[in-house]
Parts: structure tokens; sequence; C-alpha cells
């Protein structure tokens, strides 16, 4: 026997074993205290393994078995020793020991005595059902680390197959923490939905819908009773089903635009070939995910799985062709836009509650697309509108400059888009009576109020309008005088003096893009399916205006 | 370099361009053929520029905005020992000396005394920002955590922060103190405390005035002045390689799952639930949209701190080029491009059927309209024809006449007087043209009427 390690006693041999581990990685040890004793113990007991083998001491199989088990350990370690910044070679070191995991327990099956207790008496030795879970406590961590390591290996697609794998072991072994759980799973979807993979991500968001209820409620009967600390946590989990709220709000707004952007011609209107050819492909699939559905990684205990089901039928993970379809995800939608606003208040959180506002204006947005009645349309639109406007004028543009900006544009594109289907409504109708007239030409109004404005907030504190654009605002900028300066032309008046006037400010706007352009080249680039359309126009337009001269002259 | 990297055979691996405003930094331990790395900044100072060059350069526009009304922000971020201290300290006492921030007050307070017709209330917070809690410094109770929360009228703000009333610079100077006092104790009791935490130090000014419709207008703007965390660079972490890679450790912890899921995921039409980052919110107009903002990153020349001085570069630069969040969503609307299309069609359509008939008889049709006598019976052709003759016509008079102006008021041999002359009768030939003008649209119109 090697004088140098004292024979297997109890604690001895756990306090006299030399645990060295290298200088610099002190730090990261000292974090994870678990594995620093895992590390000492492992070093004793490879020596006496060894050498209790020799001495053909120990049954074979029992070696075999703490040897893997050591090995593991090794190879979860090993990504300390490869260096934090040598991806390649930890991956290796990890992989490795997920096959050892794999055959290991393919092979042998029941679980290996847990590193430590090789050195307790049978009675003190942990139950086999504790000892599995340790064991596969482990290996989560090695799917963890290896989720890190792929990251890092821009192996995005992997790393979150392994963090899905990671958040369902956690739920089987029930080592997690509710709250931390759902929102993980939560955003796990969203790297889902990015994806267009739905099924995934419908699965993740209804597991984080189930699992964040886990979370215990308050345990005081009224809310008078309630300590700080428990209105802390009430606060906490409230804001916390609201973020979930947010990530299905997402879910079904890409949902519905993935679907719209397989569905639509070149003029942004239902394409009724593409949609036939749709339907045809979903059929197929729907056969198909059945038996895929098997495959993928579902999640939890019996308990949880019944109750995830039943939260995923209230939503389809399939594209919506048709406007029912698109409505009913639409409605599951809008609910989580309710839930969200319930917290996201405008008082508290003006960016969250805006970026929830916005969302639900993209709702209806989408929806419309699916809608076939114009008039219909126009509602969905004027609700849009509504929205917006609210929330618009209640913020201080010298804080919230940037999203003032974002809104201003999209309302004044919803006007726009109001305009134009009252003009196709009424013509279709052959109502282009004064009545609609002076609604057609309030709506256009109203766009053109909110382009400007948007154009008014690029203006420096002398009130100027900048010399150059910024690059962000750059073609926003433009497409603002361009869009102006057609409504301007689109407007309806019998009144030809006030026509002219019309044209001359259409003209205006055109000759801004035309002139801009020219000056600073980058914004030719930017503008380049308009700037020759403006070209033209701004040459065309005076012509026209020279007729309407005369006959002002004519007529006076 | 100072004495003790010169002992210690460091060797100089920093080149400063002022005048294109460029860093370049060598690797000292790469290769001879290995390029140094340069970065441009909008101002780079030597260890030989004076505290006040770079007062007034780089900051001093600053502060005038903040007097003006506006929010403005300077950030500090740099090793120990590289001056960051000096720069935004510097030594109080001595007025030659003085840093960033006792020069900014000195500024803000001079401003006010010399002010006559405004009123004006200089209030000092200071605040900072650990593992993702809030703290006040200039509160006894340093455990109180305090929350961000935001207001449509007034945009973010922290609650229950207390802040001080200063009448002039030795008052801030105080308050200033106090704060650095608490955070000093902190950091005696936690490791690495303060290469975590971030400090903002806010120096609100507000100033009220009363306008020329008998109102009071008043007008605030915020100085933010934030010590970067993460200026102290840990220890080397023992790893020898020449590659410098950023968070790159892995993490042990299972907590941390959270963060690797988010990485995954492209922010552009999904929600991410982790908050963003404190500092970032409290500072989000700082970072783009009307506000100024300064960021002052020191770095040595030595070659022992080749790593640290790269990381600060890096980190100076990408702060350069952060771009705010919202951007505006574009539909692009191709309907609207292709009516565009079709209505030019329709106008040049309009145009060639006029353009066409008019080159036929445009001499003879011309020369009948000015002498105003006879009318021919023109047939197929309409009134608009006439007017574009009649247009094409005057559109080449007044070019012409567009023309000799040019040339006269380019022309430098004329005497002023002479030119102004000429000029007058061009003008006039203008006008004249003009007149005609009308007239000929007279008869169009007479002739129309009587058609």
């Amino acid at each position: 026997m090697d004088p140098a390690v004292p024979p297997p006693g109890r604690r001895t041999a756990l306090s006299s074993c030399p645990a060295v581990p290298p200088p610099g990685r002190r730090t990261a040890l000292s974090l994870c205290p678990a594995v620093l004793r895992l590390h000492r113990r492992w070093r004793c007991r490879v020596t006496e393994g060894e050498m209790a083998a020799r001495e053909g001491g120990l049954e074979q199989d029992l070696s075999v078995k703490y040897s893997q088990v050591l090995r593991l350990l090794e190879n979860q370690l090993g990504i300390l020793w490869a260096g934090l910044e040598e991806m390649e070679k930890a991956q290796t070191y990890l992989e490795d020991a997920e096959s050892l995991y794999n055959q290991y327990t393919k092979e042998i099956g029941t679980p290996p005595l847990d590193t430590h207790e090789h050195f307790l008496g049978e009675e003190e030795r942990l139950s086999e059902q504790e000892r599995h879970k340790r064991f596969e406590k482990v290996y989560t961590h090695t799917l963890y680390y290896l989720a890190q390591v792929y990251k890092h290996l821009d192996m995005n697609e992997k790393a979150a197959w392994y963090c899905h794998t990671t958040l369902q072991r956690q739920l089987q072994f029930t080592h997690y923490n509710p709250v931390e759980w759902a929102i993980n799973a939560a955003t796990l979807s969203q790297y889902y939905i990015t994806k267009q993979l739905y099924m995934e991500g419908r699965l993740c968001l209804a597991a984080a819908n189930v699992i964040i209820n886990q979370a215990g409620g308050t345990s005081s009967e009224s809310p008078a009773e309630e300590s700080e600390e428990e209105r802390d946590h009430r606060d906490q989990l409230q804001q916390k089903r609201a973020e979930i709220a947010r990530c299905w709000i997402k879910y079904c707004l890409n949902l519905l635009q993935d679907s719209r952007k397989l569905l639509e011609d070149d003029v942004g209107e239902m394409d009724w070939d593409r949609q036939e050819e749709l339907k045809i492909r979903l059929k197929k699939e729907e056969e198909e995910k059945e038996q895929g559905r098997k495959s993928a990684v579902m999640f939890g205990s019996s308990e949880t799985f019944d109750l995830i089901q039943s939260v995923e039928e209230k939503v389809s993970c399939v594209y919506p062709v048709d406007f029912s379809k698109a409505r009913d995800v639409f409605l599951v939608g809008q609910n989580y836009v309710q839930e969200a606003k319930e917290f996201f208040q405008l008082d508290d959180h003006v960016t969250d509650h805006i970026e929830v506002v916005q969302d639900h204006s993209a709702l209806f947005k989408v929806l419309a697309f699916f809608e076939e009645d114009q008039e219909r349309r126009c509602k969905m639109h004027k609700r849009r509108i509504d929205m917006l406007e609210a929330v618009y004028t209640e913020l201080n543009p010298q804080y919230y400059l940037l999203v003032c900006r974002q809104l201003q544009f999209e309302i004044a594109d919803t006007y726009y888009e109001m305009m134009e289907l009252k003009v196709s409504i009424a013509n279709r109708l052959d109502e282009l009576d004064s009545h609609n007239i002076k609604k057609i030409n309030h709506l256009a109004q109203s766009a053109i109020m909110y382009y400007t404005l948007f154009l008014d907030s690029l203006k420096n504190s002398e009130k100027k309008f900048p010399e150059r654009l910024e690059a962000d605002v750059l073609r926003p900028a433009l497409v603002c005088k361009f869009r102006i300066g057609w409504l301007y032309s689109k407007m309806i008046t019998s009144d030809p003096k006030l026509q002219l006037t019309n044209l001359q400010q259409s003209v205006e706007c055109y000759r801004f893009v035309v002139d801009y352009c020219e000056m600073q080249p980058e914004a030719a680039k930017v503008m380049e399916p308009e700037l020759e359309l403006c070209v033209e126009m701004a040459t065309l337009l005076p012509a026209r205006m020279e007729k309407l001269k005369a006959k002002i002259v004519a007529f006076s | 370099m100072n004495g003790k990297e010169e002992a210690a055979g460091c060797e100089r691996i920093v080149e400063m361009d002022v005048n294109l405003g460029q860093v370049s930094i060598r690797n000292p331990k790469g290769s001879p053929t290995e390029l140094p790395k340069s970065f441009r900044f909008d101002a780079v100072y030597e260890s030989s520029c004076r505290q006040s060059e770079l007062y007034d350069e780089t900051v001093r526009p600053l502060v005038d905005s903040v007097l003006q009304g506006f929010n403005g922000t300077v950030f500090a971020y740099g090793q120990t020992g590289t001056g960051k201290t000096y720069t935004m300290q510097g030594v109080w006492a001595e007025p030659e000396k003085r840093g960033i921030i006792p020069n900014s007050f000195e500024h803000i307070f001079t401003h006010i005394s010399r002010s006559q017709d405004q009123q004006y209330l200089v209030r000092a917070s200071y605040l900072e920002i650990y593992q993702e809690e809030i703290r006040d410094l200039l509160n006894k109770d340093e455990n109180k955590k305090l929350e961000l929360k935001e207001k449509p009228e007034t945009g973010v703000y922290i609650k229950d922060l207390s802040s001080f009333v200063t009448k002039n610079v030795k008052e801030i100077e105080h308050v200033m103190n106090v704060g650095n006092q608490t955070r000093s104790v902190a950091s005696t009791n936690m490791n690495e405390y303060s290469s975590r935490s971030h400090a903002i130090f806010v120096v609100t000014v507000e100033c009220s005035e009363l306008g020329l419709d008998g109102e009071n207008h008043i007008r605030v703007g915020k100085l933010n002045l934030v010590d970067l965390a993460g200026s102290e660079r840990q220890s080397k972490t023992g790893v020898q390689g020449e590659r410098l890679k950023e968070a790159t450790k892995i993490n042990l912890s299972l907590s941390a799952l959270g963060n690797v899921i988010s990485a995954l995921v492209d922010g552009k039409s999904t929600h991410i639930p982790y908050r963003d980052s404190k500092l970032t919110r409290l500072l989000e107009d700082s970072l783009g949209g009307n506000a100024k903002t300064i960021m002052v990153a020191t770095i040595g020349p030595a070659s022992c701190n080749y790593e640290e001085s790269l990381i600060t570069l890096r980190y100076a630069n990408r702060t350069k080029n952060i771009k705010n969040k919202p951007r505006i969503n574009e539909d692009p609307k191709d309907a609207l491009l292709r009516e565009f299309q079709e209505e030019i069609a329709r106008l040049k359509a309009q145009l060639e059927r006029r353009g066409m008939l008019s080159k036929k008889r445009r001499k003879s049709q011309r020369k009948i309209i000015l002498e105003g006598e006879e009318i021919i019976d023109e047939g197929e052709e309409t009134e608009d024809n006439i007017e574009k003759d009649m247009e094409n016509y005057l559109k080449e008079q007044k070019e012409t006449l567009e023309k000799e102006k040019v040339a006269i008021q380019d022309d430098h041999n004329l005497v002023a007087e002479e030119k102004q002359k000429l000029l007058e009768e061009k003008e006039k030939m203008m006008e004249d043209l003009k007149k005609e003008q009308e007239a000929t649209e007279q008869l169009a119109a007479k002739f129309k009427v009587g058609q």
C-alpha cells in the first residue's frame, strides 16, 4: 500500500485527500462548492479504486459502475480545466459525458452509487430513488453546460434543443422554481416562433401557463393583512404572468403575420390561388405532424401533461388560411392583451404599456388583411386609430421622442388606409356624394397632419429641418413627404383654386424628395422605387397645374 | 507611461492622432506583421492635454444645452490608474487641475450668477445601481431599494430618490462627498464592489423665466454624470491565451438558464421577459433621441495594460454605435406605388396628345396669337394646344432671360451699378413677358367661350 494514501476509513479519507485546483480556477470553483466536494472525493476514489482493483478486492462490476460515474463527473469538471474559452475542447468532454450517460443507462439501468456513498455503510446509503435523482441531476447539468457551449459555438438550433431538454428534465425530476421555470419556457417559446416552429412554441407557452400556477399564492386572507413581503411577492407574480401574456401576444401576432406573408399577392391583398395551395399543404402536414408530436420533447409528469394539453387546445399552431381561423387566433391574442394591460398600466409602465398597445394595433392590422368586407376593414382601422391616439396624446415628446415618432407614423399610415378604403367603397357603390367626399378629405387631412407631425419632430431646437437626416429616419422622412404629396393630389374638391393649392403642395413635396436625393446620394439608394416616381410627378404636375390656371382665368 | 511601468520594462503601445481623432493600439505579443487596431472617436486627448482643453472643447457645449433645458449625460469608463478619476474629478483645490465634474459645477453656477431675468433652482441626487438594484447614496437607510418608474408626462424617474437643493459650488460639492463616502463604505464591505456598481450623479437645473405673454415659463435640464462599472478589471483569469473573448464563461448555476435562452432569441418580433438593464432604462433618452451624450474612456499607454486598454476601446466604440430600440415600422404599400405609376401614365398620355399636335402648328399659331388679329379655324386643335404652344414659347423666353440674368450676375467685369441696371432691365422684360402670358390666356379663354 502506498504510504502516502491512507486506507479508506470514513472521515479520514476525505480530509486528507489532496485537492488542488489549478490557480485561477479558484474563483470559478468557489462558486460551486458541491462540485468542489465531488472533485475532491473523486480524486481520492480513483486512486483507491485503482488500488483496490489491483488487489482484486472489489467486484468487477462495481468498479465499472463507479468508474463510469466518476468519468461522467470528470468530464463535467473537464470544462473547468479545459479553459473557459476553449469551447471545442469543452464540447468534446461534455459530449463524452453525455454519451457515457446514455450508454450507462441503456446497459446498466440501476443508478450507480453516488460518489460519497462509497464511504458510507449500508444503512447510511441513499434510497435508490434518491440516488437516481442525484445521478440524473448531474446529467441535467451536463445538458445545460452543453447548451451554453453550443450557443458560444453559434450552433443555436442545438443550443435551443438542449435548453428545452434541460427544462423538461427540471420538471421531470421536480427540481425547479415555478416562476423561474415558467419565464424560461416562455422565453424559449420566442425562439421557436422566430423559426416558425409554432407547435413547439405553443407547447412552451402552455407549459408556462400551467407551471406558474404552481407558485404559491398569498397565505393571508385579506389584502389588508398582507405583509410587505407578501405584497411584493404577489406583485412579482402578477408581473411575471403579464410577461408571459406578452409572449403569447407575440405568438398570435407572428402566427398571423407569417400566414399573411404566405398568402398575399404583390399588392398586399389575399391571393386566392395561394390560399388554395396553403390549404392543401397544411392538410398534408397535419398528418405528418401527428406523428412528429410524439418525437417532440414533451413536458411534464402525467398530471401536468393534461393541463398543458388543455391550454394548447385553446389556440391553433397552424397557419390560419381564412378569416374565421384568423379571427380565432386574433381573439386569443386580444385576451392576452387585456391581461397584459392589467399589470402594465400607462401610469407606471409607460414603455411597456405602449408596446402592448402597438401589438394590439398590429393584431387588428393583420386581421384586416383576412377580412374581405371593406366596411368592416375600415372599422378595424378605426379601432387602431382610437387606441393609438389615446396613448399618443398622453406622452410628453421631450421624454418619449422616439416612441412618439413611431406612433405618429403608424397613425398617419392608418388614416391613409382608411381613406383609400372609403374611396374604394364609394366608387364601387357609386356613392361619391358630398357627405362621403367630406369624410374622405377629412381622413386625408388627418393623415397629412400626422405625417407632418412626424416631420416636425425631426426639426432641431431652432425649428429648422435638418440639412442632413440621420440614417434611421432618412427613409421614413422621405416617405412621409412622398405620401403627403400623394394625399394632397387625392383630395377631392370642385373648387379649382383649392385644387391648384393642393397640387402646388403636392409638387413641393415631390420636389423636396428629388432635391434631397440629388444632394445626398445615399438617400437616392434608400428611396429607389419612390424616387423616380417623384421625378416624373415633379415634371408632369406643373403641366396639369397650368391647365387648371387657365380654367380659373376662364371662369373668373 | 509612469515610472512603475517604465521600471517594469513595458513599452508604449498606444498612439494618438489628435487631428484624425484616432487611437491605435499595438499588440505587444503579436507578430511583427500584425497591424495595430485603430479606433476613431469624436475627440481624443493626449496625456499632455490640459483639463480645461478637454472641458471647453467637449463638455462645455453639453452643459450649455443642459442650461437650455435639455438632458445631457457624461459617461466615464476606464481602469484605475488610467486617469479616469483625474479626468472626472481632478484636483478640486487647484483650478488648473479641476476635472469635468468641478468644472461643470463651476460652469453652471457662474452662468446662474450672471443671469438677470431668470430664476434658477439646482438640485442634486446621487444613486447607484448594483446588481440591478437601485440605491440612494444620499439616504442614511442604505438598504432601501428604489423602484424605477415611468410617467407619461415626465418620463423615467426613480421613486423616492432624495434630492437636495444646492445654491453654490461648495454645497453641491458637499452632496457629492456625502454620496462618495456611502459608496466607499460599501466597497470595503464587499469585494469587487466598485467594479460592479454604476454610480450616477444627477444635477437638475430648473429655469423659470417670465415670458412675453406674462406667463412663467419653466424649462428643466438634467445633467447625468455616470461612473460606469466594469472599469476595474478583475485580475486576469489566468488564461494565457492570446485571443481575448468576453463573456464566454460557462455559468455553473442553473439559475442562469434564462440568460442562455434569451441569448438565443432575436429581439425584433418577440418579447423577452427580462427587464432592460436599469442603467439603460434610466438613461434611455440619453442614448438616442435629442439628448447629448459624451463618453470619456481612459486608457493607459503601457504594454502591460494591453488587454484592459483594448477592452476599454472596444467598449467605448460600441457605445458610439448604440442605436435606440424604437424604429419606425414602415409598411411598404406596394398598392400605392402601383396607383402612382398608373397616375403618371395617365398624365403622360394627356401631355403627349397635346404635345404632338402643337409641334406641327407651332409657328403659325404663335404668330397669329401675338398679332391678336386673326383667328384661324383650328379644326382638330383644342385650346390645350394653343396654351401648350404659348407655354413652350414663353418658357423658352423665360429660360433665355434667366440665363442672361445669371450671366450678368456672374460677370465680374461689370461695375455694381451697371449690373443693377441691367438686372432691372431684365426684370422688366420678365414682367412684360408675364403680362403677355396673361393676355394670351385671356384670349384663349375668350376663344374657348366663343367656341
